[in-house]
């Protein structure tokens, strides 16, 4: 972005409102200010004039004019005026200010100009007063001070004025530039993602301001995608690995009957063959597609609400033969006050939790023991399934639960690798995180632990 | 002849289900559009109808069976979906379906329960005993015996029994099993069921005794008197 640009930034736009806003505002209160002061002004000379001038009009003539002849000299510059005229309006005594005429009235404040020597205009306010003898005492006081505070106050204000647009400009071109900058970088990072490099992030400052939280959220789901490329990345690979050994058989074993079949019971066993195999193969597809359907989260507007313990009871009794087989100790227990009721989707719960089952019983050695545990704890409502077999290292706890991804224990079990994978989407799906820890902490190989966790599931919640 | 009514738009999918259903004995007739079915539905009698539940030109799956069942027909109907979302099963079941198959399945699967829904319609409302055979069970009492002596059954093994027993000589898949006897609705792949399924058989036909539980390969069991 150029700096030809910034007027269309948002927060210069922003700034400038703010601006004329706050100038509008200023002018408003200057003017009020202005207002009110110049009241002030003229009644503190209104009230000037009456405590003054009334002295004046008990005294005889010849003092007066004394009076005012004496204050005339002392008051060159003619702040305050105390002029004495006869009853036609010729001046008598004291400053020599011209007498308005008309009087506009008497006895009360009013404004005039003079004409003056220094001062091409000079205003007055003054009072007049007709004395008995008919002769008129005028007391005024000039208002060149009022004239010079209106300047003054005029030019601070519109210097004031000045400097605050200035300043809120400089503000504004600031605040721009400073978008502009930040979002070039927000888009130069999506550049560079949409490039694909997916580990690049969106530039955040800590702070949690607006742009900050946007870049997060946007952070958030970048790190869904990613994830999600690398599933498919793993898929993908998966597939190749997973569905090649069997097709290779099928094509094998349809190659071998071409060759060498003889009779119809021949190609009858080669066919059966070729359908069995098929069939593992349609299995992986569906088990994938199965995954995907469940990521794809439509589900969950038929959740009903699930007792987990009848749940997680029907799995182990449905287990409980394939365990005996292999004289494993299976047993199941609760914590905590039944009853244990989420929102969920019972077929899925059930397909975890066995799968987990099944996992415990294929891995754990004969005579080992498998512990299938719903508790509703403080931090939720927990379904744990706990077992002494060959345990999951570290390293592998988070990529067991990717799509096709086998261990080295794993790899001579028979299974498509997609078990715990469809656990991790069922548990998203309900909201729920699957941890995976080791029976104890010292020993990676010291059994499994596989917790679905639904966090935050109070009591309070449990009966709704 | 079993008749049944296929109403699938889809021409590939439609000759297989077609082809599968004549090789398994049942004169079929195939409809491809929803209004088509449901007039045929209407005016003549099948036995079952097999139903897509995506259908092109206004009237889809859900719609010809909520028709059919407000019109009082209650032809067993067995909905055929792509989609194997819950809701959908949901939708169709409660729009009257009486069973729900997610393409891509097994021909097998979908005779087998067509066999059992067809089968269904013929089995007196009221039983008190089943019988097949030397083997008995009471209802009523939910004692089960053979040539007279009393065997133990688990609960869960006496339901796959009775399930087995109501319809005997149908093959019964694992899937329905899992479905009827678990009342989970997956595609269950691991072997539990076979194994759940030997226990009862160890139990049922003891040694010396004809065998009555009988495997079908690549599909399911059937239970039948020898012969």
């Amino acid at each position: 972005m150029r700096l030809v640009d910034l007027p269309r930034t948002s927060s210069f736009r922003l700034a400038l409102v703010f601006l004329a806003l706050f100038g509008i505002a200023a002018s408003i209160l200057f003017g009020f200010l202005y207002i009110r002061t110049q009241d002030y002004l003229i009644q503190s000379v209104d009230s000037w004039l009456a405590r003054e001038a009334p002295g004046n009009y008990a005294s005889p003539v010849p003092a007066i004019i004394a009076r005012f002849n004496a204050h005339a000299q002392g008051d060159t510059d003619m702040d305050r005026a105390f002029t004495l005229y006869s009853a036609d309006g010729t001046y008598l005594a004291g400053e020599a200010l011209p007498l308005p005429n008309p009087v506009p009235r008497f006895d009360q404040p009013f404004n005039f100009r003079v004409p003056g020597g220094q001062h091409t205009r000079m205003r007055f306010r003054g009072l007049a007063h007709r004395l008995e003898s008919g002769d008129i005492i005028l007391v005024a006081q000039n208002m060149y001070d009022t004239r010079e505070f209106d300047e003054d106050f005029v030019g601070t204000a519109l210097w004031g004025s000045v400097i605050a647009a200035a300043l809120g400009l400089l503000g504004a071109v600031i605040m721009g530039a400073g978008t502009v900058r930040r979002f070039d970088d927000v888009a130069l990072a999506i550049q560079r993602i949409v490039g694909g490099d997916l580990s690049k992030r969106l530039p955040t400052q800590g702070t949690s301001g607006d742009l900050d939280r946007l870049g997060h959220v946007v952070n958030g789901m970048l790190d869904d995608i990613e994830r999600l490329m690398y599933d498919v990345k793993g898929v993908c690979d998966g597939i190749a690995h997973d569905l090649r050994t069997p097709l290779t058989r099928i094509l094998a074993g349809l190659e071998r009957a071409q060759r060498r079949a003889r009779t119809t019971d021949d190609y009858a066993a080669a066919i059966e063959d070729a359908i069995v195999e098929t069939q593992g193969v349609l299995r992986t597809f569906s088990a994938l597609l199965r995954i995907a359907e469940i990521e794809d989260g439509p589900r969950r507007a038929g959740f009903e609400t699930v007792d987990v313990e009848t749940i997680a009871r029907d799995v182990v009794e449905f287990y409980e033969p394939l365990a005996e087989q292999k004289d494993l100790r299976m047993s199941f227990s609760c914590e905590g006050s039944a009853p244990y009721r989420m929102k969920g989707d019972p077929s899925l719960l059930f397909e975890a939790i066995s799968n987990l089952v099944d996992n415990a019983i294929k891995f754990t050695p004969e005579a080992g023991f498998i512990a299938i545990t719903v508790m509703d704890r403080a931090e939720g409502l927990t379904i744990r399934v706990a077992d002494s077999g060959c345990g999951i290292a570290v390293a592998d706890r988070e990529a067991v639960q990717r799509r096709f991804h086998r261990t080295e224990k794993s790899r001579h079990m028979p299974g498509n690798g997609l078990g715990l994978s469809l656990v991790a989407a069922v548990a998203r799906l309900h909201d729920m995180t699957v941890q995976i820890e080791s029976l104890s902490a010292a020993d990676d190989a010291s059994g499994t632990i596989v917790t679905l966790l639904l966090p935050g599931h109070g009591r309070a919640q449990a009966h709704t | 002849m079993t008749r049944i009514l296929v109403i699938e738009d889809d021409a590939k999918p439609a000759l297989e289900i077609e082809a599968a259903l004549s090789d398994h004995g049942y004169a079929v007739e195939t409809v491809d559009t929803g209004r088509a079915g449901l007039l045929k539905a209407a005016t003549e009698s099948f036995d079952a109808i097999v139903l897509d539940r995506m259908l092109p030109g206004g009237m889809d799956g859900i719609a010809v069976l909520s028709t059919l069942r407000a019109m009082g027909n209650d032809m067993p109907v067995l909905v055929l979906s792509a989609l194997s979302a819950v809701d959908d099963r949901v939708r169709g079941l409660k729009a009257g379906g009486d069973d729900y198959l997610t393409k891509p399945f097994a021909f097998l699967e979908l005779t087998a329960r067509l066999d059992v829904l067809v089968h269904r319609r013929e089995m007196p409302e009221r039983v008190i005993k089943l019988r097949v055979e030397d083997l008995e069970m009471d209802l009523l009492t939910r004692k089960v015996s053979r040539a007279g002596q009393g065997i133990d059954l688990l609960p869960r093994e006496y339901k796959l029994l009775e399930y087995l027993l109501r319809n005997t000589g149908q093959i019964v898949t694992r899937a329905m099993m899992f479905e009827e006897v678990w009342h989970y609705r997956y595609d269950e792949q691991t072997n539990v069921i076979d194994v759940h399924l030997s226990k009862l058989r160890r139990k049922i036909d003891l040694p010396g005794m004809s065998q009555l539980i009988h495997t079908v390969r690549g599909s399911g069991y059937v239970l039948h008197a020898p012969g």
